[in-house]
């Protein structure tokens, strides 16, 4: 029940908060345009990867990656 | 309150004044970095506010550290976690989803947990506190998700959750190391036994997280076998 109670909450909560404001559900259009240049601004495979440089802000690590420890 | 009970609990909460110091380090970086490629989210305000809510909660966790016997951490690093190959936007997204998806939606299943429990009064009112605001913080990481998600193709965050997760839980957790001799001590002072830590991380992953990224259609294979081998 708990479990249930925060994938509502959380998940279904935080999905409202976020396509709810700003350009995000308007963009929702634009989907699939954006899609194909998702190489750009996505991810690239742990296994390939296309090494770019990155401003201070923007939080990189290593090559592996890691995660954030909690309670 | 026997000694090992009281260095139980004052590690714990160290820990956490350590932990709680880092999100605040983290959810201010975020934020500035969102405001940069995406002006329209509420992201960064609520990031900045949650920036406010970490150093609160270190402040809380920090005078609990001290009533039970040690010296509160100090100052924390910020420490960018995003694998190097990312660009900017992904770069945010994966430490998004680290810090907010995974850890933050975990911590949340671990207030109500405890809350659930009889705390005394004095720890009970700092768990409190904290559950009402990490909510908003878990919040934030699907919010972004889905943002994101509307957006661009977010499946290059599959084969990352493995190391978000390794990342998140330390290997005690799947060691089968022993029981905590006094497990119903700890809880009252707002600590997980590690049996019991181990259950709820484990059945938050399994139907709250992993379903989530599901929704977003980031397949969850990867993170399934990662799971199964440290289960295994």
């Amino acid at each position: 029940m708990l479990f249930k109670k925060l994938f509502r909450l959380l998940v279904v909560g935080g999905a409202v908060v976020g396509t709810g404001s700003g350009c995000a559900a308007s963009a929702q259009s634009q989907q699939t345009t954006e899609k194909k240049a998702d190489g750009r601004d996505g991810g690239a495979d742990p296994d390939g990867g296309s090494a770019s440089a990155q401003g201070a802000d923007g939080g990189m690590a290593a090559d592996a990656g890691g995660g954030v420890t909690g309670w | 309150m026997n000694d090992g009970l009281r260095r139980g609990a004052a590690d714990a909460w160290a820990f956490r004044t350590r932990v709680e110091r880092e999100a605040a380090r983290r959810f201010a970086r975020l934020a500035a970095a969102i405001s940069g490629f995406d002006p329209g989210s509420p992201l960064p305000a609520l990031l900045r506010r949650a920036a406010q809510d970490e150093d609160r909660h270190a402040g809380l966790c920090a005078e609990l550290t001290i009533a039970y016997g040690q010296l509160a951490p100090g100052e924390a690093a910020d420490a960018p976690i995003a694998p190097r190959t990312l660009g900017l936007r992904g770069a945010v997204l994966y430490e998004m989803v680290a810090a907010c998806c995974i850890t933050e939606t975990e911590s949340v299943a671990t207030l109500a947990t405890l809350l659930a429990g009889e705390a005394e009064p004095r720890v009970e009112k700092v768990l409190r506190e904290i559950a009402r605001d990490e909510v908003v913080h878990g919040r934030m990481g699907w919010a972004h998700l889905a943002r994101e998600a509307a957006l661009h193709d977010v499946s290059f965050l599959s084969a990352w959750v493995p190391s978000m997760l390794s990342g998140t839980v330390g290997d005690d957790l799947f060691s089968g190391a022993g029981a905590d001799p006094d497990p119903e001590g700890l809880l009252r002072h707002g600590v997980l036994p590690r049996s019991r830590k181990k259950e709820i991380f484990l059945r938050t992953l399994e139907e709250v997280v992993l379903p989530g990224l599901e929704k977003f259609a980031v397949d969850t294979g990867p993170a399934r076998a990662w799971l199964a081998r440290h289960q295994g």
